[in-house]
């Protein structure tokens, strides 16, 4: 009994003992070629980095996004005849609407002012086509008629809601001035799935340039495989430092695009902060997860495992030693 | 320990390197195998280590048809079986250490375990300071040295040497000729392709002769019994050709 556990002992040593010298040697041969392991592994960072990045791209593009549908409102227009204590009241009734979160009644002249600035007139005189006619009246000669801002309480209802307030007397026209954000909604369901899409292309490249990298490693070292299967080693002892080098391959690529992505994040950074303070709301640029930085890396490693295994199979019976 | 019943062995190019070839070779014993360039000696040497697949009969290893094993066994069978090929078959890019270290680490014995018995083999080759040296800057008798020492450092209980002394000068070819004896003495196997008829009549072995792929004699000679001289013909032979 226990001569028969310290066998198996003993096998289990051996065992770690020939992948330990498989790993040395899979590391000896990276060594061996600097360059071509470089290269290859540059090629394979900028592979990955390209889905990564569009993918953090994607990602921080849906937060902001996400920021600006808590700024969802409606605009309504009340009839131009209407004054100021007509247009609070209505506000203030509107207001009770369980469907209504916020309403914030706008003067002609704060709109007035938000309008100039907004178009960057110093003065706000004419250059739109209704005052095109009468060069010398400014709009506030036109006149602006008081308008509330709505902010409905949950963003589903909106066309339900816009549709309810188009029908009270007092209301000439409301403006869902955000059909642009639900345009975005579905740009970056579009570019989600570019970025799937790319994520899969850009995984078989790495497959194929891990497989194309051992396909020739293998090649150039058939003379070493014959003498190894000469000398009693097994297709398992063979393959093993190809895989290997297929698994650090896999792993380094992903590192160093994941690299290339925090120092483009990093670039990135300035700008975005500039553009977040002119919003008045500070965005933070996300960084790659670490459930994402960990998926890339086994998933990098596992690639370069398979790709290796292709190569080094194929070739092994090619040999047939 | 091997034999062979009725072996042929046809190359897919044709050439009919071995035909009806029957011999016994017991455990312990060691035998020269002598034949003109091309007689098919490497070709058997080949067939026990299942470099090669016997196209006809059997070869038998231990008792076993190894015709017949599947490709999973050939691996564990090879390192029962220490091989000295004719064309060194080493590592051109590793150290000598590391091209005799090979088999031990394949079949995934210790460190300091590695490093004594490589020493120990490099030591009876008479390569030890030569150990950290790359293959390529060896002269070829070296490598053949290093090829001997990669075939033993295992203790294989079969020992096959294709041409071992080829490039070797007389006096260290006898000493390496010397080695296998005491080999064999310590209980290994071995069996022995050469040309060297000299050291063989010496030695005054068994002696197997090919000639064309058949086996045209089977005995012991020694060097006094010249009219049973089975390689006298062979000599000639030699002699002609070169
Ligand atoms: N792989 C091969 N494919 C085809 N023919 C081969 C192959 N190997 C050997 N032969 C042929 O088989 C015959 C026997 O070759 P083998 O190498 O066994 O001779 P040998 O006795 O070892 O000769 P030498 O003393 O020159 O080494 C030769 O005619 C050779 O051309
Ligand atoms: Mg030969």
């Amino acid at each position: 009994m226990s001569r028969r556990l310290s066998r198996m002992r003993a096998d289990v040593r051996s065992w770690s003992r020939r992948h330990g010298y498989s790993l040395l040697s899979s590391i000896g041969s990276l060594v061996r070629h600097p360059l071509n392991s470089l290269l290859t592994i540059a090629v394979l960072a900028l592979a990955l980095a390209l889905p990564l990045g569009l993918y953090m791209a994607l990602d921080n593009l849906r937060q902001v996004n996400q920021n600006l549908e808590r700024l969802d409102s409606l605009s309504v227009f009340l009839h131009i005849e209407l004054d100021e204590a007509n247009a609070r009241r209505l506000g203030s009734r509107i207001s009770a609407w369980e469907s209504v979160l916020a309403v914030d009644p706008i003067s002609p002249e704060a709109g007035m002012r938000e309008l100039s600035g907004a178009i960057g007139l110093p003065k706000a005189s004419g250059s739109n086509s209704a005052t095109a006619e009468r060069p010398d009246l400014g709009l506030a000669e036109v006149g602006l008629p008081w308008v509330l801002e709505i902010t409905p309480a949950d963003r589903t209802s909106l066309d339900t809601l816009s549709g309810r307030l188009d029908e009270l007397e007092e209301v000439d026209l409301v403006v869902i001035d955000l059909d642009w954000v639900r345009r975005l909604d579905a740009l970056l369901a579009i570019f989600l799935r570019l970025v799937e899409i790319m994520a899969v292309v850009f995984a078989l490249t790495v497959l194929f340039v891990i497989s194309n990298n051992i396909r020739t490693e293998v090649q150039q070292r058939r003379e070493e495989i014959e003498v190894l299967a000469m000398v009693g080693a097994t297709p398992g002892y063979i393959r093993r430092p190809f895989l290997y080098a297929g698994l650090w391959m896999g792993l380094a690529g992903a590192l160093l695009a994941w690299l290339l992505v925090v120092a483009g994040l990093w670039l990135l950074g300035g700008p975005v902060g500039e553009l977040a303070a002119s919003y008045a709301t500070p965005i933070m640029l996300a960084w790659p997860s670490p459930n994402l930085v960990g998926g890339l890396l086994a998933g990098s490693g596992l690639l370069g495992i398979i790709g290796a295994w292709i190569a080094v199979s194929h070739q092994l019976l090619r040999i047939n030693p | 320990m091997i034999t062979f019943e009725h072996v042929g062995k046809r190359y897919p190019g044709g050439t009919q390197a071995l035909s009806d070839v029957n011999f016994e070779l017991a455990g312990g014993e060691m035998a020269f195998l002598v034949g003109h360039s091309g007689a098919g000696k490497s070709t058997l040497l080949r067939l026990i280590a299942l470099l090669e697949r016997p196209s006809r009969g059997q070869v038998l290893f231990e008792g076993r048809n190894i015709g017949r094993i599947s490709s999973r066994q050939i691996p564990r069978l090879r390192r029962r079986i220490g091989v000295i090929f004719q064309d060194h078959k080493l590592l051109s890019d590793r150290k000598v250490f590391d091209n005799v270290a090979l088999p031990l680490m394949i079949a995934g014995h210790g460190w300091s375990g590695i490093r004594r018995r490589v020493h120990a083999a490099l030591d009876q080759v008479g390569l030890l300071d030569k150990q950290n040296m790359r293959i390529p800057t060896l002269s070829g008798g070296e490598q053949q040295r290093v090829g001997i020492a990669r075939a033993m450092v295992g203790k294989p209980p079969v020992l096959l040497a294709d041409e071992p002394t080829g490039n070797l000068d007389p006096a260290l070819s006898a000493e390496l000729m010397q080695l296998f004896c005491t080999l064999n003495e310590l209980g290994t196997t071995v069996l022995i392709a050469t040309h060297d008829l000299a050291l063989v009549h010496r030695l005054g072995r068994r002696t197997l002769v090919l000639e064309g792929g058949s086996m045209i004699r089977d005995g012991t000679v020694d060097a006094t019994d010249s009219s049973s001289d089975p390689a006298g013909s062979m000599g000639a032979r030699q002699g002609s050709r070169t």
